[in-house]
């Protein structure tokens, strides 16, 4: 059993703010693609609250843009966001001793960033996860509802290319250090990242699902053998 | 038909982060399942810093500056176990490597 915070709304809170940092340039991006594929502004922006996911919107206009059918926009955008799938298992367990409201609300800020924290704490006391996770993630949702809105009015007239996209895998490299905690989930984060290399190419970046699913069997394998 | 697809993307990208949620609710998880799931984050992780780095034609898009600014930043995650000085030493190093070369 591990402590929880002491306040564990304003510790999932504060720890958000800085996962946020890539998210800014990125939703100036995201107002470029809007703008782009020639939808009203406030349409695009409506897809921040009812996607909030970053990627997922964000393929979703680039294809509607270039004039893909509308089966084929939301497929492709689907399959981008197919890793929240994994989220879902993962954080099943924290979801069962919880209220059923928090199941509905919760999944809806099921994002990289709140999954990623939620696993760097883990906080096994069901109040405090529940406050940790909703703090988190709707502080999140909040910023991302603000600078997505900037985001479509400035994003078509202001440069976009800040030379800050590296951010990005920058604060990945980051979580993922913070994840990996044991040697053996270190060990599984580099053959993770070698296998999508080697996947990359596929379609809709298939390959990070098909990576993951790989790595988290090859480690359970391993285990295994060396318990056996 | 924009509407339609934003809407329909939507409750798709909801409904699979709901899903196992509801799913699994009441379902008794194997030690060996829990074991497996502590993998999910550091590899979800690790394949998205891949992805960001790979063109979607396979291409690395990264060169001698991103390399020395990812080992940077793992150098000081590690170390600091802050993710703002963390990102910091990696986009110093990047930005830094950059302008030598």
């Amino acid at each position: 059993m591990n402590i929880p915070p002491a306040r564990p709304a304003l510790r999932g809170a504060l720890d958000a703010l800085p996962l946020f940092i890539p998210a800014l340039p990125f939703a100036f991006v995201f107002g470029v693609v809007v703008a782009e594929a020639g939808i009203p502004q406030w349409l695009g922006w409506s897809s921040s609250p009812i996607i909030f996911g970053g990627a997922i919107q964000v393929t979703l206009f680039t294809l509607i843009g270039e004039g893909a059918s509308v089966a084929a926009a939301v497929s492709a955008a689907l399959i981008v966001g197919a890793r929240h799938m994994l989220y879902s298992v993962t954080l099943a367990p924290h979801f069962q001793n919880q209220p059923i409201w928090f199941r509905w609300v919760g999944a809806y800020v099921l994002i990289d960033q709140v999954f990623v924290l939620s696993q760097i704490k883990p906080i096994d006391e069901p109040n405090a996860f529940r406050r940790y996770f909703l703090a988190a993630g709707f502080t999140f949702w909040t910023l991302w509802m603000i600078c997505t809105a900037l985001g479509v009015v400035l994003g078509p007239v202001i440069p976009t290319d800040w030379g800050v996209e590296f951010a990005a895998p920058v604060l990945f490299v980051s979580l993922m250090m913070a994840a990996s905690n044991r040697r053996d989930k270190l060990a599984a984060a580099a053959m993770a990242m070698g296998l999508t290399y080697f996947l990359a190419a596929l379609p809709n970046r298939t390959g990070i699902l098909v990576a993951v699913i790989v790595s988290v069997c090859i480690m359970l394998i391993a285990n295994r053998e060396e318990s056996a | 038909m924009i509407a339609l697809a934003i809407i329909l993307t939507g409750i798709g990208s909801y409904a699979m982060r709901a899903f196992f949620i509801f799913a699994l609710a009441r379902y008794t998880f194997p030690p060996t399942l829990l074991r497996a799931l502590e993998y999910v984050a550091p590899t979800v992780m690790a394949a998205l810093v891949i992805s960001m780095l790979t063109t979607p034609e396979g291409e690395l898009a990264a060169g001698f500056p991103e390399l020395l600014g990812l080992i940077s930043t793992a150098i000081a995650a590690r170390t600091t176990g802050n993710h703002i000085l963390a990102l910091v030493a990696g986009m110093s190093a990047f930005w830094f490597t950059g302008w030598l070369m």
